[in-house]
């Protein structure tokens, strides 16, 4: 499963989709399509998560207990499925934030070394 | 928490709903709207499976790789229909008979019994060491003083066997065996009844109503299992007696009776030689543990007691011996007998997997170096080791798995035939049923050998070993596979040492196990042999036997002896009829029957340190000699007149070549010694008539003992009829029946058989055994051919450009015919010596657990060895052919 699901996710950083979602529902709970566009938006139209991924990641924090569901209607008076961060949620985004930070600090000073005589 | 699949779908439709109505409000038209959102979401069943999977246990996974592999490896095992086959019948032929054989060594050696508290019931056994006399029992007397001197043991229960001659409850009187026990002896045992009640308390002692209960068994074969026996009048012999219950099913110990009876019934067990006198001994006794009582505390105590009764009644225990005192569990009692017999079967069996596995081994191995070139072209594609390893283990899961379904079918009428075999040493074999450890044993054999076979192929090396863990590695190194390995996609085979090396161990490692059942089976063989045709020295076709016992035991007397005498004046004027006579043993059938005691001559002294002989004693009746054809060397045979007046009797050479060196035993005479010959009467001197020629009716081939024959007419007692005829013997039955029924309609006449009949009955164990494991041995026979060929034929195919080479350079065919031949015999060579060594280490081995292990003799040693190796140069016969019939051109030009 996870040979096929990784190839999809191409677009995406290995590993980052479950850190963006955590981080849109600090907002509040939304649903599927809602946390979709949030990323979408948020990232001015850069990155474009394919449902396909979406989902499966939703049902796999769910699974973990670092997201809660419920049923709600929608703005369009469409029956949705809401999803919530839980506090163990909360604990993993603080750690996937940091981890993250240090990985895009690594990277950076690998892909832009500062000049030896830099004072 | 886990959605069902419903809330899948309906979540799936929210997120398009809402991604519709979004695009409507922002202006688009709703047709255009509704497939815009759906192109965006995409494959909606492969999200949908995809969220399923998030939720599915990781075993589910593996689950699913499993059946894809096993589906696999059923398609590629189809297309090798002969090799699959081989493999599964004889896995189920080795997995067959250990489930079989465990079965029954559980049912008999490892349940419990059915008996309340049965680990806290005992059986004590007083012996002689030194003697033949490993099981003396005990007197009335010795069973009074242990009860009153226990404690460890808080009751006793007591059992000796009669028979009675039973009339009233079947059609015809018949002699039936049966227990006679005390009123503690049910509560011992902690059994119960299924009709009526068991004897008690009440049923003891010489006051008490006679009672009877039946026996499960007897009850419900003979008697139907009718409920309306209950309360029935019988007689038992001379005494009659109500019965009053049915015993529930149980293991009859020491022996398999059909009635058990009260002591009041038996008028012998009220008689004073019963009740009084110390050394006669016919009692088996068992006790219950009193409560924290362990059964080394009853033993040590018991010890005591023993010792105690010999130092107060010497003249009860012979001087040459010390008498001893044994309490085992009742349980590991019945089963000793069947321990030894059933551990051998079980070994046997254990051997026959062995080389199937091997074989099997064999056929994978030979099969894997042909995929060679398929694995390699799956780890070329990314198959990772642990996936390849996979599908080997997939391949021999089905194998195993069919081989074991196959096994366990196999196995069930085997376990019937088994137990029926067993049941002539434990009497607990005949209550073994086809239960769940058949299926149990079947299984964990199969998934051995399927986990052992899937190791056996090496796999293709990888360049990229990155992926292989470290036990892969360790397997690797284990199976022997160093280096890339020379395999090629070309479509020809190449062997490497190390997979020859490991064919041919396979091959010696089966004719080594297969040498070793082949011996021990062709002892049994080479015994029976033997036994069936040794010369006995006995008229075996035209005499006819009889059992005509007299009407209850411990009947004698003058007019018990009138009655035989009768008989055999009116059988002798029938036609046909050469000489009748009677007598108290059966040749072989009654061995062990008739006493041994010491015997006193006049005018002769044993030799310094020597004490009087022991002889054997027989009853015979006037022309027993002449009928069995026993040459008369001196004096004269007994006479219608001996036994009245003058006591006479007759020795046999052997006792007088001991006693009378000098040839002059006539006119001599002995008397026997010991408190039973004082109570018939036999201390008084006995003048010696005649000499008659050894005949051993005891042992088939001929061991001569000393012999003391007395006459029917002074000892009361015959039991045994002997009808020598002209023609037909058979044809004389019905005839001898209905005259000795006119002399005493009550009178059974039982087990008609000529001498010939006589020893084939008693040689049928020994005939099972032979039987049994010669079925073993062919087996493991065929197994090993089968292997052998297989792996010459495989070597040959492999090594066809060899030869073509070979017969190029000049070789002539027959000498490549020799090599191949000769290839087979090493192996069978190295095999049979492996064998003869592994055997000879395991039966030292296991001398020290089991007693009486007998190594077999040169011959059939020989005999095996020369079968196996005939075998073997047969299974090389063929490949060798092929081999020198290799065609040059063909083979040069096939790579």
């Amino acid at each position: 499963m996870a040979k096929h699901a990784d190839q999809e996710r191409l677009e995406l950083l290995q590993g980052t989709l479950d850190m963006l979602i955590l981080r849109t529902l600090l907002w509040g709970p939304q649903h599927g399509h809602g946390i979709g566009q949030a990323i979408r938006v948020q990232s001015d139209d850069l990155l474009k998560v394919e449902t396909g991924s979406l989902y499966p990641a939703l049902h796999r924090l769910v699974k973990r207990g670092w997201l809660k569901w419920e049923w709600d209607l929608s703005e369009a008076n469409q029956r949705a499925k809401y999803y919530r961060l839980t506090p163990a949620g909360k604990v993993q985004l603080l750690r996937e934030q940091d981890r993250w930070s240090q990985l895009v600090d690594a990277i950076g000073r690998v892909m832009n070394p500062a000049p030896a005589n830099k004072e | 928490m886990r959605p069902h699949d419903e809330e899948l779908d309906e979540e799936i439709r929210g997120h398009l709903a809402i991604s519709i109505k979004e695009r409507i409000e922002r202006g688009e038209d709703p047709a255009s709207a509704r497939l815009a959102a759906l192109k965006e979401f995409g494959n909606v069943t492969l999200t949908r499976d995809s969220i399923r999977r998030v939720w599915r246990h990781r075993w589910f996974d593996a689950a699913e790789a499993l059946g894809r592999d096993l589906r696999f490896a059923l398609r590629s095992l189809l297309r090798a229909k002969g090799l699959a086959a081989t493999v599964v019948v004889t896995l189920a032929l080795g997995i067959g008979a250990n489930a079989a054989i465990f079965s029954v060594v559980r049912g008999v050696l490892l349940r419990p019994l059915v008996n309340r508290d049965e680990d806290r019931l005992v059986y004590i056994r007083q012996s002689q060491r030194g003697t033949a006399a490993d099981n003396m029992t005990f007197s009335v007397p010795e069973v009074n003083d242990i009860r009153s001197r226990v404690t460890a043991i808080s009751a006793l229960g007591e059992f000796s066997t009669v028979d009675f001659n039973l009339v009233g409850l079947l059609d015809e009187p018949r002699i039936v065996k049966a227990g006679v026990v005390n009123g503690s002896f049910f509560d011992v045992m902690g059994l119960r009844p299924v009709l009526g009640r068991l004897l008690n308390a009440h049923d003891d002692g010489p006051k008490a109503a006679p009672a009877l209960v039946l026996t499960y068994r007897f009850w419900a074969e003979s008697l139907k299992g009718d409920p309306q026996v209950i309360g029935k009048i019988v007689r038992l012999g001379p005494t009659t007696a109500t019965l009053v219950g049915v015993l529930e099913p149980s293991v009859p110990y020491p022996t398999d009776t059909e009635i058990i009876a009260n002591v009041v019934s038996s008028p012998h067990h009220l008689g004073a030689t019963m009740v009084t006198n110390r050394t006669h001994r016919m009692t088996e006794l068992f006790g219950r543990l009193a409560p924290n009582a362990s059964i080394d505390e009853a033993r040590a105590e018991l010890t005591a007691v023993e010792a105690g009764l010999v130092r107060q009644h010497p003249e009860a225990f012979s001087k040459r011996a010390t008498t001893q005192v044994t309490v085992t569990r009742l349980r590991d009692q019945i089963a000793s007998p069947a321990r030894t017999i059933l551990w051998v079967l079980l070994a046997a069996a254990g051997v026959i997997f062995i080389i199937a596995c091997s074989n099997v081994a064999n056929l994978i191995l030979a099969r894997s170096v042909r995929r060679e070139g398929e694995l390699a072209v799956r780890a070329a594609l990314g198959a990772g080791h642990g996936a390849l390893r996979r599908t080997l283990l997939a391949e021999s899961i089905v194998l195993c798995g069919a081989g074991a379904l196959l096994g366990v079918v196999l196995a069930r009428p085997l376990v019937g035939a088994v137990a029926r075999y067993a049941a002539r040493y434990s009497i607990r074999a005949l209550d073994v049923t086809v239960d769940s450890t058949v299926l149990w044993v079947g299984a964990g054999l199969a998934i051995a050998a399927a986990v052992l076979l899937a190791y056996v192929p090496r796999l293709p090396s990888q360049q990229a070993s990155s992926s292989a863990t470290s036990w892969l590695r360790w397997t690797r190194r284990r199976l022997g596979a160093g280096g890339p390995a020379g395999f090629g996609l070309a479509s020809g085979i190449r062997i490497t040492p190390g997979t020859n090396r490991r064919l041919r161990i396979f091959a010696t490692t089966q004719i080594a196990f297969s040498f070793v059942l082949l011996a021990g089976a062709s002892m049994l063989v080479a015994t029976l042999v033997r036994l069936q045709t040794a010369n006995t020295g006995l008229n075996m076709r035209q005499v006819r036997v009889f059992d005509v016992p007299p009407t209850a035991t411990g009947v004698f007397g003058p007019k018990v002896a009138e009655f035989y005498s009768e008989a055999s004046r009116r059988l002798a004027t029938l036609p046909g009829v050469e000489a009748v006579a009677v007598g108290s043993t059966v040749p072989w059938r009654d061995a062990g029957t008739m006493p041994r005691a010491q015997v006193a001559v006049e005018g002769y002294t044993p030799a310094n340190g020597e004490e009087n002989p022991y002889a054997a004693m027989r009853i015979v009746g006037p022309r027993f000699f002449a009928v069995l054809g026993v040459p008369l060397l001196q004096g004269r045979d007994f006479t219608d007149d001996d036994g009245v007046g003058e006591a006479v009797v007759i020795v046999n050479q052997s006792f007088a070549q001991r006693v009378f060196p000098n040839g002059d035993a006539i006119n001599r005479k002995l008397w026997w010694t010991g408190s039973l010959a004082k109570l018939f009467g036999l201390d008084k001197p006995h003048r010696i008539v005649g000499v008659v020629a050894d005949m051993d009716d005891e042992h088939f081939v001929r061991t001569p003992a000393p012999m003391v024959y007395q006459t029917v007419r002074r000892m009361g007692f015959a039991g045994r009829l002997f009808v020598r005829t002209a023609g037909d013997p058979y044809a004389l039955v019905p005839v001898v029946t209905r005259v000795i029924r006119e002399i005493a309609p009550d009178q059974p006449v039982e087990r008609a058989a000529t001498l010939e009949d006589v020893r084939m009955q008693v040689l049928s164990p020994e005939r099972l055994n032979a039987f049994v494991f010669s079925t073993f041995a062919g087996i493991a026979l065929l197994i090993a051919v089968v292997g052998v060929a297989g792996v010459l034929a495989f070597s040959v195919s492999a090594r066809t450009r060899e030869f073509g080479v070979r017969l190029a350079v000049g070789s002539a065919p027959r000498h490549l015919l020799a090599r191949v031949l000769s290839e087979g015999v090493v192996i069978a060579a190295i095999g049979i010596a492996a064998g003869a060594a592994g055997g000879f280490a395991l039966a030292r081995i296991a001398a020290r657990f089991i007693e009486n292990i007998q190594l077999p003799g040169a011959l059939p040693v020989m005999g095996a060895a020369a079968v196996l190796f005939g075998a073997a140069a047969v299974a090389s016969l063929m490949p060798a052919a092929r081999a020198s019939r290799v065609d040059v051109l063909q083979a040069l030009r096939s790579e």
